[in-house]
């Protein structure tokens, strides 16, 4: 994942027109090659070797499957027309689901319980729009509240006698499976240590990204996969964004409007249910109140960066997990993420010249030489500043970079059926 | 079944109301105590911060010295938790509600009710408030101020992780970046460096306020740890409340040579069995000492007022040896504690 984070346009955004003659996957390829070159460069100039490292990476997975899930979530969701700002609700849900079922029965039992529990939060969310056709932002925010009252009333009966947990978090729940590619440890973790050019950033992703990961974050990947296919390669997924783009003539063409739309629901409930999940389950191994922390919201602005597409949200969910990881792994490190900030402006910048929007470039301009300026008259970035980086760089490269936004047509409309 | 817990609910709120109004109609301040029975009219309120009971470290704590007084003097008592993220009125409403009740005296569990006990305690003058960990409102008369001095403590551990290091390199983790947290950092780099002036403490807080999460984020703190061992740490000190399980993972996650120190209260006991042998000591802060003798005080009829300081020298403040593997370097402890009680060693309290 981190290797195509650097790229600095959703993959599957649409080419420029006058542009290249490569084929797609093949210019993927060539940003991430750049992308990596780039930083194996900052990190021997700065010789903050924690920018590539196995730890870094693999801890970014972690901190990304959250974010990515319940941006997926809200894919599924906004694809079909349903505005889902319940995401943070369904995923608080799915956190107590995992934490009640998770420390008696075990980890999968957990994991289905949050899915199911968010599943049931994405069914009221469509119940509410489109059955009844609520306003989406009301009834997602009605979600979000009722997901964080429901939790706190059920963990007070539920958990509150059980061993080692108490009224706010749940006894330890056991770890699920982390499998590993066999024999690559041996062979990558010598070559990390060197320190080369390219050659150990290359061992160091990899190592973070194929050993020791978890079974839920392979499950999230393909998710994110699954969900691209079923929604732009089948005809199921055709009329699922018909629903999304104009309703009604989905309708006059025989589209069961409101049954694609609660499924769509449904599953991004699902999807919302699994994040909290995996946050109960991996990330923490126990269920705590307020643990999501506004995960669902921050997946959701990666899906609209992403540009309602599930290239373009992995990359932001990757981008945030990696600069968090950072952060909170290694000081020194975050100071050398400034000079990566300044060269991920910079290409930023130049695609937009080269894009001829001036307005823009100028912008990012501007940004990078103020971080360029700022790494050079500081040796350490103050505590404040360092935990906002993630929301900081996020932010400006996907602002800067993602100009061409286009939501589903009737996202956030409420549909009421002909002649009724 | 639900018909059946409404009704219980609805009676419960109707007593709840009731035991209100009889509150009400007496004076607040209360004459118990001197006749030395078992059975005592004193009736004590006391909300929790975020995290309440189950946290298995500060609230717990509380709970524990409150749970100590209402089984010593047979006290009423009344327990309200708090919500994450809420908002300064909703504390305020919570007190308000307390005292209204009739709770004399209130308890207010944390440097977050600061703001909010401020203004309740106008309200009600005839109402002893209590707080822990702030002593903004030492100058309130109703107000007393249970306050500890966290970088003794943490001073003694800072020498025990800086002694049980063998890289020279130990870390600190801090759950939010705020005074109180800072004082914790103080002293166990103090600490630290009094054993080994070259020794690298790396420090890391887990959020800024006013987010609060970061005593809520196993993840965050696990991902630190990580990273601190990553870069050379072989013990770490997690200041971080909830989050410090996580801390505690990365730990058990580096294998045997590398330590974790806890906080608050023993988390040696009370930690998953998976990681507690890694739990070198902890650093005690005996909130329910404080909780128990605020509310003995206000049973005699002679309640403590203004700030009220615990420290090494009353045993407010001190560290765990429930885990074998401290015996070690207890001497040095102990020879450092008697220090800084007969004031040879002067600890700052902040970083």
């Amino acid at each position: 994942m981190s290797t195509t984070l650097e790229t600095t346009t959703p993959p599957a955004a649409p080419a420029p027109e006058r542009a290249t003659r490569l084929s797609q996957p093949l210019r993927l390829a060539l940003y991430a090659l750049v992308a990596l070159a780039v930083l194996s460069l900052i990190r021997v100039l700065t010789d903050a070797n924690d920018l590539t490292s196995a730890g870094t990476v693999s801890a970014a997975l972690t901190l990304a499957v959250p974010i990515g899930l319940a941006g997926l979530g809200g894919l599924w969701s906004e694809r079909a027309g349903v505005v889902n700002i319940g995401l943070e609700g369904m995923m608080i849900l799915g956190t107590f689901g995992a934490g009640w079922i998770g420390w008696q029965h075990g980890p999968w039992a957990g994991l289905l319980t949050a899915v199911l529990f968010g599943l049931i939060g994405g069914l009221v969310h469509a119940v509410a729009t489109v059955t009844f056709g609520v306003d989406h932002v009301v009834s997602g925010v009605a979600i979000n509240i009722l997901g964080l009252g429901v939790t706190q009333y059920l963990a007070g009966e539920l958990l509150a006698d059980s061993p080692g947990g108490g009224e706010t978090q749940s006894p330890p729940i056991s770890a699920l499976p982390r499998p590993s590619v066999p024999g690559l440890d041996g062979v990558l973790e010598p070559l990390e240590k060197h320190h080369w050019f390219l050659i150990s950033d290359i061992a160091g992703i990899l190592r973070g990204l194929l050993t020791n990961v978890s079974i839920l974050t392979v499950l999230a990947v393909l998710l994110v996969i699954a969900s691209y296919v079923i929604l732009w390669q089948t005809p199921f997924g055709l009329r699922l964004r018909s629903v999304g783009e104009d309703p009604h003539a989905a309708e006059s063409l025989g589209v069961k409007v409101r049954l694609y739309k609660y499924i769509a629901v449904a599953v991004s409930g699902g999807l919302a249910g699994l994040a909290g999940g995996f946050l109960a389950i991996v990330a923490s191994g126990i269920y705590r109140e307020g643990q999501t922390g506004g995960r669902g919201y921050i997946g959701l602005a990666a899906m609209i960066f992403g540009n309602w597409r599930p290239g373009g949200l992995m990359m932001g969910a990757g981008l945030f997990g990696y600069t968090d990881a950072m952060q909170l792994r290694n000081a020194v490190a975050v100071h050398a993420l400034l000079l990566v900030v300044f060269a991920l402006l910079l290409v930023v910048t130049a695609l937009n010249l080269y894009r001829r929007k001036w307005v823009t470039a100028a912008v990012g301009l501007v940004f990078a030489v103020l971080s360029l300026v700022w790494y050079l008259n500081s040796d350490e970035l103050p505590g404040p500043i360092t935990t906002m980086t993630p929301y900081v760089t996020t932010l400006l490269v996907l602002a800067l970079s993602a100009q061409r936004l286009r939501m589903p047509k009737a996202d956030g409309l409420v549909y009421r059926p002909e002649g009724k | 079944m639900l018909r059946v817990t409404k009704l219980v609910a609805v009676a419960a709120a109707a007593t709840f109301a009731l035991a209100a109004c009889g509150g009400g109609s007496s004076d607040g301040s209360s004459d118990a105590g001197d006749t030395g029975s078992a059975k005592s009219d004193v009736k004590v309120g006391l909300a929790y911060d975020v995290g309440g009971r189950g946290d298995q470290s500060f609230n717990d704590s509380a709970g524990v010295g409150l749970d100590k007084a209402k089984s010593e003097f047979g006290i009423d008592v009344k327990e309200l938790e708090a919500s994450a993220n809420e908002t300064d009125s909703a504390r305020e409403e919570r007190l308000r509600l307390l005292a209204q009740g009739g709770y004399n005296p209130v308890i207010a569990v944390g440097f977050a009710y600061a703001t909010s006990l401020g203004k309740v305690a106008k309200e009600f003058p005839d109402v002893q408030f209590g707080i822990i960990d702030d002593s903004s409102l030492e100058k309130v008369s109703n107000v007393t101020s249970l306050v500890f001095a966290e970088e003794q403590g943490s001073f003694l551990v800072g020498a025990i992780a800086a002694e049980a290091s063998k890289s020279g390199n130990v870390g600190f983790v801090g759950g939010v970046n705020t005074p109180l947290i800072q004082k914790f950092e103080a002293g166990f780099k103090q600490g630290a460096e009094s054993v080994n002036k070259d020794i690298k403490v790396q420090v890391k807080y887990l959020t800024q306020p006013p987010d609060f999460a970061g005593f809520n984020a196993p993840d965050k703190g696990e991902t630190t740890a990580q990273g601190m061992i990553d870069a050379g740490a072989d013990v770490i000190y997690a200041a971080a409340g909830g989050s410090g399980s996580g801390v505690f993972k990365a730990i058990a996650a580096a294998g045997k040579g590398n330590w974790a120190i806890g906080v608050d209260s023993d988390q040696y006991l009370t930690a998953d069995s998976a990681v507690k042998d890694y739990i070198l000591t902890s650093m005690l802060k005996r909130v329910d000492t404080s909780v128990y003798d605020f509310i003995k005080s206000a049973v005699d009829g002679k309640v403590l007022t203004g700030k009220q300081e615990f420290d090494l020298s009353d045993e407010g403040i001190a560290y765990s040896t429930s885990n074998d593997a401290v015996k070690d370097y207890e001497a040095k402890a102990d020879e450092l504690k008697k220090q800084i009680i007969s004031g040879d060693i002067k600890v700052s309290a902040t970083p």
